[in-house]
């Protein structure tokens, strides 16, 4: 059975989950995380709640399987933080949904 | 308001460097002519882990999968050039790709500007009569009688600082405060929404109504287009 909106939207979610954790170190920064982390995750649960029974689109799953691997192999803080703004937009993209 | 060539310092005479590399050139002219999700393709990778084209290919399932633009078509083309061109960048290791992400910006800007409007120049500072000169010379400046503008890029979101944000908003002042005007903005390779949350906690006092912020998904509108 092919996985629907919600399922990949899910993924994306813990995907970004980590990115969040590894980004914790840079003390600096953590009002920034907070609010990436506040507004790329309601972006994302809006189109869950919009579109989540949906079928998602082709090579949608593979994508967003291939983007939760690349977020869990950064492990530089900073690094992590620049892609807590880069892996809603590819996921996003992945759906079909503009940024 | 007068223009004036910066004064290399050693920093920039480094950067020089890096901004003439031909990589820069040749992902600058394919990010021009790109779409929205090929920029973000090239963010993506030049940011990245994988070495591994497949990756990246699987990750962008609307440039390279079932229902992308049909192998050698101009657009799927750029697609492919764009993703070997960023693999590229992300190769040549952390702080020197870092610097070339800013460059790729940087060229990006000019030649985007240089489509609607010039003339457009590089490393230039704003001298204003009975004022301090700036510290840091603007990355973009249009030096046009009575429609110029300056422009600062950056890489991430997370490249908008109190500073940038004063040093342009102080350089708009001082144009008004000669009678004239200076459209100043800030070019951003990420996305509106997470600079607009990092704009509002740098701002401090400015009134940021008077900064543009051009991001990733509005770039075509630096060259006077609809977003591709």
């Amino acid at each position: 059975m092919s996985a629907n909106v919600a399922d990949l939207v899910a993924r994306a979610l813990d995907a970004f989950e980590v990115l969040a954790v590894t980004a914790e170190p840079v003390s600096d920064e953590l009002q920034y995380v907070a609010d990436l982390t506040t507004v790329w995750g309601a972006r994302l649960r809006a189109v869950s709640a919009a579109r989540g029974a949906e079928e998602a689109p082709a090579g949608a799953d593979a994508a967003l399987a291939a983007l939760a691997v690349e977020a869990a192999k950064i492990t530089d803080p900073h690094r992590a933080i620049d892609w807590l703004s880069t892996l809603p937009q590819v996921a996003l993209a992945a759906l079909g949904e503009a940024a | 308001m007068r223009f004036q060539e910066a004064k290399p310092d050693g920093r920039a005479v480094v950067y020089a460097h890096i901004q003439a590399d031909p990589l820069v050139a040749r992902a600058a002219d394919l990010l021009a002519a790109g779409t929205t999700v090929q920029r973000l393709l090239a963010r993506a990778v030049m940011n990245g882990e994988s070495t591994d084209p497949e990756t990246w290919r699987t990750m962008f399932p609307l440039l390279f999968g079932a229902a992308a633009a049909a192998l050698g078509t101009p657009e799927r083309d750029r697609s492919e050039a764009l993703l070997a061109v960023s693999l590229q960048v992300a190769d040549r290791g952390e702080q020197t790709r870092s610097q070339f992400r800013g460059a790729v910006v940087e060229a990006l800007t000019e030649r985007l500007l240089a489509e609607r409007t010039g003339p457009v120049r590089r490393e230039r500072r704003i001298l204003f009569d009975g004022r301090p000169a700036e510290i840091h010379p603007y990355d973009a400046t249009v030096e046009r009688d009575g429609a110029a503008e300056a422009w600062d890029c950056k890489w991430g979101a997370r490249g908008i600082k109190a500073d940038v944000i004063h040093q342009l908003d102080d350089a708009r002042a001082g144009a008004v405060s000669e009678g004239g005007k200076l459209l100043v903005g800030l070019v951003v390779f990420d996305a509106r929404r997470s600079c607009e949350v990092r704009l509002v906690r740098e701002r401090g006092p400015v009134a940021i109504e008077g900064i543009k912020l051009i991001a990733l998904e509005g770039l075509d509108r630096l060259a006077g287009r609809r977003p591709a």
